[in-house]
């Protein structure tokens, strides 16, 4: 009667290989999701991991090795797994235990006829079954589970979500050059939107371009300065002054001219009033009025000796500054930009430049060495020129070591000095009295442009940053 | 050898015979087809019956109607307190033989039939009650010192009433393990009832037909344990014994009503009966082996009888039935 039990003991092998298989695919779904989950929860700790940044994309890989033995060993095919399958089929054909007995009498080697009308009765169920059919795989959750974690997981390290940790876990690794520029590049272009300077805007994304390209293709700083250095020369090249005449001098501050762009919207509004006469070669007494009102466009009004204007000179007159004020802005940032490109050139990483190097806003933000943002106010009220300095004077809390900043307050007359705090760098510096001076006046423009400075004082405080005459010295 | 037709057609006759005893009982038996289902498995098995019921449920009925079926011989010993040892094993006798001498002569007694019916067992004393162990269990008593041997088949059948409790001694432990299965009879249904007026207020019926014989059963009862049984379901069999008892851990580390409620569990004869009983169960269905199911049906006449329970359960009015229900619920086909 073999003739029944060997294709039998057959089919019973192929159904326990697919049971089999199929617990190995289950238990390989549940390590991959196990995997997954952990490489998520060791994301934050990236920076800990004693190997080169790479190789976080193959922490997932590098999980499931570590925790497959135990999953595998933990759920491994063991005599009990075979005859819960075979009660699950005598469940499913309604064969009342007749498969899982005769699985056992054909282990056993029975041979009576009792065992072999058991055979008989199971064959007669079991030989047509296909077992994929009869018990088709059964997604557990974590098999749902795996995608979206591993999706999770690849979109963090894709958009680079532990980079904060691994630079907080990492507080001297070096943060690239073009991370810097990057993110100059966008603060120049936001800068370069909201003010309608076309240049700065091209300046600015031709480096985050170029910043973008360095990082994805990981170069390291050397290659890179020599792209920046190029990329300077452009920028100096654009920041020089034009051919045509530009009433501005050096020493008219940023703000400045926003102010008189500002005013010169303003006084788009002169040309609607009524009373004017197109032809007309005097301005009404109501213009001059109006235009007193608006002291930067006086100046230049003044400048032009603008008596006889008349309106249509008026509105010719009043594009002119507009385009030259722009023009001039636009100039400035790109020598600010060329100027951010040399220092980090010239610097290199690890230095703290870039606190200095932001475009002017509102108010400063500036990034640490641990590119952590954090705004920094003054709470410098400005000195007004001749008038002592009443001790009250509390400066921005600088850093000791590496990091510390040099500033220093400029006076005129018995009260000029220069204040150190912080703890100094031991050397000699490397920053050039240029580069100083620059940077103050930077910070002078973003003060003034901050809340925190009175209206009032804002034009006396420029003038006396104006005349400590940054350039001759 | 036999050849696997000759175990077809073997398996066939004791379900056509299990149907036709059925039938023929039915005839006199209103309902009670579960309770005549355990009865002639205890019977193929070689196993004593003790029947609970209230008076008037046809307990007597039944046993008689069971032995008219099985042409088989058929006594009744009605148990009263006044019961002695003697009158149900028999006694020797002085008696003359034919050279007129005096000699002793053994009297059988009431329990050499095949079938016993051993009404109201718990009205006589433990004394009497115990006259019963031997035959029960070696299937011979001794009398003055003389072993006499029983019919074979040999079955007893014993009936108690739960309620009237009064001048009644309860059986003790060791005979109640004896016992294949306790069966309990529940009232009929309005159907039920109305069918048994009809058949015991009307004509009598004609006589039972003689359905299977002594050798027949004898026959079965090798049969029934020839039925193949798998290593798992009987793993089944042992883990659902031994969670009648109360030390065995539950799988949840809750505590069970066997471990609050049960004092002592099953014995080893529980775990024989609930095997045997599946047995013959696969075998009375037609089968060739036992199932799980098997197994679950027979648990609660196997088993019942067998747990005893302590006095906090009496408080609660926790019964065997619901430790045992509880137990299947919790013990898992394949550990």
């Amino acid at each position: 009667m073999s003739a029944v039990r060997d294709p039998l003991q057959v089919k019973f092998a192929e159904l326990l290989a697919w049971e089999q298989r199929k617990r190995y695919e289950q238990v390989l779904t549940c390590v991959a999701c196990a995997a997954m989950a952990l490489a998520l929860l060791v994301l934050p700790f990236h920076g800990l991991l004693p190997f080169s940044e790479q190789l976080r994309w193959f922490i997932p890989a590098a999980l499931m090795l570590v925790i497959a033995p135990w999953f595998f060993y933990r759920w491994r095919w063991q005599n009990k797994d075979a005859t819960r399958a075979l009660v699950r089929v005598d469940k499913t054909l309604r064969l009342d235990e007749r498969a899982t007995t005769a699985w056992e009498l054909s282990a056993r080697a029975e041979s009576s006829a009792t065992a072999q009308l058991v055979f008989k009765q199971a064959a007669e169920s079991l030989l047509a079954v296909e077992p994929r059919s009869l018990s088709p795989r059964q997604w557990n959750w974590p098999s749902y589970t795996v995608i979206p974690l591993f999706v999770l997981w690849f979109a963090l390290l894709w958009f680079d979500a532990d980079r904060p940790f691994l630079d907080r876990s990492r507080p001297n690794a070096p943060r690239t050059l073009a991370h810097k520029l990057l993110e100059f590049s966008r603060e120049l272009q936001e800068s370069a939107k909201s003010e309608g300077l076309r240049e700065s805007l091209k300046a600015g994304q031709e480096l985050e371009n170029l910043a973008r390209k360095n990082i994805d293709a990981k170069t390291d700083d050397e290659p890179f300065k020599k792209e920046l250095a190029g990329v300077a020369k452009k920028l100096e090249a654009g920041g020089k002054p034009g051919a045509d005449a530009n009433p501005f001098s050096a020493g008219e501050s940023q703000q400045s001219l926003r102010d008189l762009r500002a005013e010169l919207e303003a006084a788009r509004d002169l040309l609607d009033l009524p009373g004017g006469d197109k032809g007309a070669r005097e301005l009404p007494q109501q213009w001059l009025d109006r235009l007193a009102s608006m002291p930067q466009i006086k100046k230049q009004f003044d400048k032009e000796s603008g008596q006889g204007f008349g309106q249509n000179d008026l509105k010719s007159f009043l594009d002119r500054l507009e385009r030259q004020a722009t023009s001039e802005l636009d100039r400035r940032a790109l020598i600010d930009a060329q100027q951010f490109l040399e220092q980090m050139m010239k610097s290199g990483q690890g230095k703290s430049e870039s606190s200095t190097q932001t475009v002017g806003r509102g108010e400063k933000e500036s990034l640490d060495d641990d590119g952590v943002r954090e705004k920094r106010f003054s709470n410098l009220p400005g000195k007004e020129p001749g008038k002592k300095d009443d001790g009250v004077n509390s400066l921005p809390e600088f850093r000791g070591g590496a990091q510390t900043q040099v500033k220093g307050l400029l006076g005129e007359g018995d009260s000029s000095g220069v204040i150190y705090k912080g703890k100094p760098t031991p050397g000699k510096s490397e920053l050039s009295e240029q580069e100083v001076i620059a940077n103050y006046r930077r910070q002078a423009e973003q003060e003034l442009n901050s809340e925190r400075v009175p209206e009032a004082l804002k034009e006396t405080i420029r003038n006396y940053f104006l005349s400590l005459g940054g350039g001759n010295r | 050898m036999e050849s696997v037709a000759e175990i077809e057609q073997r398996i066939k006759r004791a379900r056509r015979t299990f149907d036709d005893l059925r039938a023929e009982i039915g005839r006199v038996i209103v309902g009670h087809h579960e309770l005549i289902e355990q009865v002639f498995i205890a019977l193929v098995c070689g196993g004593h019956c003790l029947l609970e019921g209230v008076p008037g449920l046809g307990k007597t009925l039944m046993v008689r109607s069971l032995g008219e079926t099985l042409r088989l011989s058929f006594s009744r010993i009605q148990f009263t307190p006044d019961l002695m040892p003697a009158d149900i094993t028999g006694t020797n006798m002085l008696t003359d033989d034919p050279s007129g001498r005096k000699v002793f002569e053994f009297q059988h007694g009431p329990v050499f039939a095949h079938i016993v019916l051993a009404d109201e067992i718990n009205r006589a004393t433990p004394k009497t009650q115990s006259a019963l162990l031997e035959a029960m269990q070696e299937q011979s008593v001794t009398v003055g010192g003389k072993i006499h041997r029983l019919e074979n088949p040999f079955m007893v059948l014993a009936t108690q009433n739960p309620i009237e409790m009064e001048g009644t001694y309860p059986l003790p432990e060791a005979q109640v393990d004896r016992f294949f299965f306790k069966l309990l009879l529940q009232f009929p249904s309005r159907d039920e009832l109305a069918r048994i007026a009809d058949l015991t207020t009307a004509a009598p019926l004609s006589a039972l037909r003689e359905v299977l014989d002594a050798q027949g059963i004898l026959q079965m009862r090798q049969w029934v344990r020839e039925v193949p049984l798998a290593d798992a379901v009987k793993d089944y069999a042992v883990r659902l014994v031994l969670r009648t008892h109360p030390r065995q851990e539950t799988k949840n580390g809750g505590e069970s009503l066997a471990q609050r409620f049960v004092l002592y569990g099953s014995s080893p004869r529980g775990l024989q009966s609930l095997i045997l009983a599946g047995k013959a169960r696969a075998l009375l269905a037609g089968r060739p082996n036992v199932s799980f199911d098997d197994i679950r049906s027979m648990l609660l006449p196997s088993l019942r009888h067998r747990l005893i329970l302590n006095l906090e359960a009496d408080a609660e009015g926790i019964n065997a039935e619901k430790v045992l229900g509880q137990i299947v619920t919790e013990v898992a086909e394949v550990a």
